[in-house]
This record gives C-alpha cells, structure tokens and sequence, in this order.
C-alpha cells in the first residue's frame, strides 16, 4: 500500500511537467476568442463627443482597430501613448469603444491626454463590449476590410503591437 | 576584460561544481576523508569565484560600462548608485547570478557548520549542491550571461524598471532568494539520507535549524514584497495572489509543513519519510516558482521578459532533478518508515492534521495558479480563476489550522490527558469569544459572521500562546524575571512567538479587509473630502524635478474635527528614460489605522482623480510577521534542550 502510494509523487509530478511543456509553446497573453474569423457584432449607438449615431457599418472600407478603453482604467493610460503614435502614423484608423464610462470625464480624459481615435463609440452600459466579448479594459481588436476579428490582444499595448500585428497584416 | 574574467571565473566553478558532483560515483574507490576535504575546499573556492564574479558585475553597473549588454539595458548614467548597486539583481541575467551566489553560500555554510554531521552524508549534500550549482552556471554561461558584449557600445543605458526604483525592493530579491534557494539545504539532506538509507534523530534537530533559516529568509521577503506593493502600486493592496507571488508563497507553505513534521520526527522518531518528502517537495515548488517567473508562461504584473528557451531548460533541468528524486524516494523510501503508537488526542495527531492541511493548502494554490495552463493545453480556453477563488479556498483551510495552533501548543506526545485539555482549551476559547463580542459589538458594531470567526480563533490561538508563557515563568524556579525569559528553552520560545504573530497578523488581515473605507474620486483643488472623521483638504499640486524623474507632487491637509493635523504629499512620477509613470502613495500611519492618500489621473488642470483608503489596523499586519521572524531567530539561534543534553554528556 505505502509503496503504490510513494509513487503517487512521480504521476502528479509527471501531469504538472506535461502542463508545464504545454504551456511554454503559448503565448500567455493571447486569450483565444471565439470572435476571431468572424464578422464584427452589429450595434448602433452614439459617438462620445457629438452624440450622432454610428453603427458597425460604418467602420467597414478599410481595416481598422478597435481599442475598448474608459477614462477609469489605469491600464488605458499607458497604452495611450502608443495609440497616438499609432494613429500619428496615418496607415490605420483606430475607432475607440468608451466602456463603462462617464461621457463628461471621458471626454476630459481625451482632452488632456490627446485623441487617436477617429470616432469613438460610446457604451456607458457595456452592452457592445458584451457583443465584442470584452473581459476588460484596456482590449484591442484588429479588424479586416470586411469586417472580419483578425486579432485580439488583451491589456495595454505596446510598440511591439505595431510592429508584429499591425504592420504584418498590413501588408498581406 | 570583464567580459573574460567573469565567463573564466563562472566557468572554472561550473567545473569544480561538476568534479564535487562526480565525486559521488569515487565514494567507494576514495577515502571519505579525502573526498570530504576535496568537496569542502571546491565548495569555498567556487562560492569565492560566484562572489568575485558577482563583485565584477556590480562594479560594471558602478562605474557605467555599458559595453554589457546587461548593463546597458539596465542602467543609466543619472541613476542613483544604490539603484545602480540594486540593478545587478534587477532583470533576468542578474538575478539568476544572485540566485547561484546564494545557492553556492548556502552550500558553503553546509561545509562551515555540520561538525555534528558524519562527513559521509556532508559529502554527499555537497555533491547533490554540486550538480545544482553546475546546472545554474552552465544555464548562466549559454542562455542568460550578465557578462554578455553590445556592440555598438551604447552612450547611455536603457535606465532600471522605475518599479524597482524603490528601497523596498533593494532588499527584497536578495533575502526571498536567501529564504528561496534555502529549501536546496533540506533537499540535498533529504537526497543524502535516501542514498545512505540512513538516518539519526540528531540530525534531524541539525536539519530543523537549516529549515528555520530558510522559512524565516522566506517570510522576511515575501512580506518585503507585500510591503512594497502596499506602498508602491498606489492600489492599497498588499496581496493580489498573482503568479509570482504565489511562487513563493507555496515553498513557504510546504517548508512551514515541514517545519511541523520535522518537530515530530525529532522526538519521536516518527514522520520520517514523510518529512523526507515534503522536503523535496518544497524545493521542487521553490524551482518550479523560479521557472514559473522566469519562463513567463502565466501573465503577471512582474512583467519579466518571456523567453520559451530560456524556460525549456528550466523545465528540463527541473523534470530532471525532481524526477529524479522521487525516483530514488520511491525506490528507497521503506526503509525509513517507522512506525509508533499515537493516539487522536496526542501532539503526534494534530500535527499531522497541520501538515495535511497545509499540503491540501499548497496544492489548492498550486492549482490555482496553474490553472490557466492546464485549461488551455486541455483546449478549453485559457482562465484565470483570480483572487476570488484564492480568497475562498485559502481562508477555509486556514481556519482550522489556525484552530489547531491552541490544541497543539496544549497536547502532549503519545497520548494527552484528554478532560485536562478540553478543559482548559475550553476556557480559553470562552475568552477569546468574550473579546472578540466586546470589541466587535462596541468598538466595530459589526456583526459580520466570518469576522466573528477569524477574530475569535486568532485571539483563542494568542490567549492560550500568551497563557502558556505565562505558565512556564511562573513554574520555573528563578525569581529574576528576565533570566527567567531566557530559561524558556528556546524551541518553545519560537513557536510561542510565531503563532503570537500569525493570530497578530490574521487580525490585521480581517480588520483591514472588511473594514476599510476607500474611496476614488475626482476632488478639485480647495474641495475637501471627509473620510471617517477626518476632513482632507486637496490643497494644490506642486512639480518636482529630481535626478532620473519629474514629479507631481499633490499636497493634502488633513483636519480632525477642524484642527489642523498632518499633510500628505502623494507623488506622481514621470522616469525620464523609460518614460514610465509610477505612483508614491503617502501613507500615515498609527496602530490604530492607516491613512493612504494617492494621485490618479489628471483630469482638468486643477481636477485630480484623488485615491484615499482608511485602513483600520492593518499595522497589525507588519507587526504579526515581525514576531514570526523573531521567533525564527530564537528558533536558530537559541540552543535546544538536546543540543546541551548532548553537549553536557560529551
């Protein structure tokens, strides 16, 4: 009897290293979405600032990104700089989903830290973050010329969003 | 040429470390004395070299020579030298150099205090170090070199990560690591006596110093961690049960079951094999969390770089020594079976219970942290289970273990007097729930059931350690009352204090955490906020420009019932290089609360996001793990009644 159980050790050893192996191949902060492949959710709301109505057809022509952000979220403020510098180089437009947020202080928040967004959607109830599968802000959707999820990222982005999602399915 | 001479130094100790570890396969062809000398002056001259190697590194960062790639991207000219110092351990590279220099003085000390051991056994834990050290050097020499060149020679370095900016975080790495790479003691031991199949109850006292040591370097930086994300984060957590820090806080739990087992092993005989096991086990959790931060597989908010190769070699050299050692368990663990009579009311019983809680206890946690892997390789999308699940399970284990400190302190071996016991324990729990109703009812009015709960058993486990003190002054002979403290033996003194502390700390952690007012709010310059009963006045923000950072540094007045009392100065930091924004909260503090003022966003010119959090008691908290570590220094330092028994018969 203690001798089976003295090997108990090396099977729950040996299950936690297979997890382990498997687990180094992934890229932890890819979270899979079931969106990814398809078409945007439809929605129709209102912009932040002037409060006309947008709809998801009106982002289609060209790809763009869709960054979920709010004026509360601290990560927000540190992919921000990113997303100017994104929006500064001219070759994507980034559309912002205001989540859950006050429209005043989201709009202050955009007045002092600068706009990068074209448009921005506004969802104070959260209920197209819902349609888009959001988990959090800051997320970051890309999104082809049809319309279709190609890439989602989670958490704040950084130089290397550009770089490596971005600027590669640009030039497909 | 610090380039040459730190891979030469690393180099000739990654050989000398493989000599010391093929001199296990010599044991039957050289004399023990020999091959005890030839490990123990390889084991000086190997931690001698790690130091001068480490030694080189920090002159490096002292004098700016960013012709290291390592140094470059760590450090700055306008860095302050203390960062500069700190920026040795401060990335991936450095640290793994930290984590080998501390791992070959730990074997170094193994040679400098183990007279009271054969030189059989010594020998072989210097081996089984051996080939510990050498799979570290050779992982430092290919794959993470501190020592590494850039080229083109950079002018200025990429500055340190402003988070590790801090005081707190100076220390921080070394004693975790100290407490950390500590659990490689009872693991070489435990390796050594399977190989022996052999073992002596006086070892094991030898050993219980060596596990103090490492839990108490354990508790000092995992609390320093805490300590700083209080103060840093601007979030007024000091706990976020992330990845890494559960990295370390699961090798704590298991050396803490070891510690228990350990103490049953040593006087009864009894518990041997297991404790044998729970000691690979802990340092199998201290290498699997050092893979788990290195490798970065889990997403965590130390966001260290990912490197999957750097983590495959971790992973293999772990699946190798671990799997190794439950082999050599599995095969020779029989033979150090014991078996003895014990009853359920016996110290020998509730003990056991501590450890199978605590063990549950790691596993829950290892679970949780594991989990997000587990369910992505099974294909079922990758989740994060989070501090709610943590919260839940870790609580409903602690209480019963903390319900068991009293009973245990009170039991005795092999068989209790069950009626005295109840008895008494009864009494002391009625005290305890007696306090715990006054002051809740009056002080909190308050009548949250699970408060009641954690508060009561914390006071019936501080009652009956108090009580217990108590006792043992006024039985003892001598009328002074301070050698009357230092008659205690010191085991008991240790344990008396530690559980002290953790019913301190358990306190802190329940008040704090349910009874805390936070608020988050936009507050403009001259608007005012009352928080419990103390009016706080946002009265400007001030710019500061210090050496490596700007500053926004609010200013706060805070009024008691209209009397001027203290200002806060909370910061705003901008890093100039890595333009990083990092948050100073300004806290003040007293016994009875804390007061914690930090800056968010700016909204307008003169609009802030203002965070401010009341935290009743949770000094508590610091306080509770000062006592734990007194009682580990007592529990290393202070002579045990079978150390003078045998120094008295010798």
């Amino acid at each position: 009897m203690i001798r089976k159980l003295s090997a108990l050790p090396i099977l729950i050893f040996l299950v936690i290293v297979y997890f382990l192996y498997s687990g180094l191949s992934k890229d932890p902060t890819l979270i899979p979405s079931p969106l990814i492949g398809k078409t945007i959710p439809e929605f129709t709301s209102k912009t932040l600032f002037d409060g006309n109505t947008i709809t998801s057809k009106d982002l289609l022509g060209k790809s763009f990104i869709i960054n979920v952000w709010g004026s509360w979220c601290y990560g927000c403020s540190i992919e921000h700089d990113y997303l100017i510098d994104i929006s500064s180089k001219n070759t994507i437009q980034i559309y912002g989903l205001n989540y859950k947020d006050d429209r005043s202080s989201a709009i202050k928040w955009l007045q002092s830290k600068g706009n990068p967004y074209r448009r921005v959607i506004f969802d104070s109830s959260g209920d197209i973050a819902i349609d888009f599968g959001v988990y959090g802000a800051p997320e970051t959707f890309l999104v082809n010329e049809q319309g279709v999820i190609i890439h989602k990222h989670v958490g704040p982005i950084d130089q290397s969003y550009y770089n490596n999602v971005i600027l590669p399915n640009l030039r497909k | 040429m610090i380039t040459e001479i730190g891979n030469f130094l690393l180099s000739i100790s990654a050989s000398l470390s493989l000599c010391i570890f093929l001199s296990l396969f010599l044991k039957k062809t050289i004399s023990n004395e020999v091959r005890f000398l030839f490990c123990k002056i390889a084991s000086h001259i190997i931690t001698f070299l790690i130091f001068i190697s480490f030694v080189l590194l920090s002159y490096a960062f002292l004098t700016d020579d960013f012709s290291l790639r390592y140094v470059a991207n760590n450090s700055n000219v306008s860095l302050e030298n203390i960062y500069k110092f700190s920026a040795v351990w401060g990335a991936h590279e450095g640290s793994i150099l930290l984590w080998v220099f501390v791992l070959s003085i730990w074997s170094s000390c193994i040679v400098l205090f183990s007279s009271s051991i054969p030189k059989v056994i010594v020998s072989d834990m210097l081996s089984i170090m051996g080939i510990l050290l050498l799979f570290f050097l050779i992982f430092i020499l290919f794959s993470s070199n501190p020592f590494d060149r850039i080229f083109p020679i950079p002018i200025n370095g990429r500055d340190l990560n402003p988070l590790l900016q801090d005081p707190g975080l100076i220390i921080h790495p070394p004693m975790l690591y100290i407490g950390y790479v500590g659990t490689s003691v009872p693991f070489v031991f435990a390796i050594s006596i399977l190989l022996n199949e052999n073992i002596k109850l006086e070892w094991i006292s030898w050993l219980r110093k060596w596990v103090i040591s490492s839990w108490m370097f354990l508790t000092i930086g995992i609390s320093l961690g805490s300590w700083w994300a209080y103060h840093e984060l601007g979030w007024g957590g000091w706990w976020f049960w992330d990845p890494v820090e559960n990295a370390s806080f699961m090798p704590w739990l298991a050396i803490t079951a070891l510690l228990h087992s350990l103490i049953v092993s040593e006087k009864r005989g009894i518990f041997i094999s297991w404790s044998i096991l729970l000691a690979i086990l802990t340092f199998s959790l201290s290498l699997l969390g050092t893979f788990l931060v290195r490798s970065g597989i889990l997403v965590s908010v130390h966001a260290f770089a990912n490197d999957p190769e750097r983590g495959m070699y971790i992973l293999i050299f772990l699946s190798l020594i671990i799997g190794l050692s439950l082999g050599l368990y599995f095969i020779k663990s029989r033979s150090l079976i014991y078996e003895k009579e014990y009853t359920v009311s016996s110290k020998e019983f509730i003990l056991l219970l501590n450890n199978l809680f605590l063990t549950i206890t790691t596993f829950a946690i290892l679970l949780g942290t594991l989990y997000p892997l587990i369910t992505s390789s099974l294909n079922l999308g990758k989740i994060s289970v989070g501090a709610p699940y943590f919260n839940f399970i870790f609580s409903a284990l602690m209480l019963p273990i903390v319900f068991l400190m009293s009973p245990a302190i009170y039991s005795t071996w092999k068989k209790t007097n069950y009626s005295k016991l109840t008895k008494k324990l009864l009494t002391f729990l009625f005290y305890s729930i007696v306090i715990t109703y006054i002051f809740m009812n009056f002080y909190f009015k308050s009548d949250i059931f699970i408060v009641y709960l954690a508060m009561s058993l914390a006071f019936f486990t501080i009652i009956s350690s108090v009580a217990k003190l108590l006792l043992i002054l006024k039985n003892s002979n001598n009328k002074k009352i301070i050698s009357n403290i230092f008659s205690i033996p010191s085991s008991m003194l240790s344990n008396l204090l530690a559980h002290i502390g953790i019913g301190i700390l358990i306190i802190g952690i329940t008040l704090s955490n349910y009874y805390s007012i936070q608020k988050e709010v936009a507050m403009q310059q001259n608007s005012q906020i009352l928080v419990k009963d103390i009016t706080i006045k946002f009265v400007d923000v001030k710019n500061k420009i210090s050496k490596n950072y700007t500053s926004q540094v609010g200013v706060f007045d805070a009024y008691i019932n209209n009397d001027y009392f203290i200002s806060f100065f909370p910061e705003k930091r901008t890093y100039n290089i890595q333009k990083n924004i990092m948050t100073e909260a300004a806290i003040n503090s007293t016994l009875l609360r804390d007061i914690y003022v930090a800056l968010g966003e700016n909204l307008s010119n003169d609009t802030w996001v203002v965070r401010i959090y009341y935290k009743p008691y949770i000094q508590l908290l610091w306080y509770g793990v000062l006592l734990m570590i007194l009682g580990g220094l007592f529990g290393i330092f202070g002579r045990n009644k079978l150390e003078k028994k045998l120094n008295n018969d010798s």
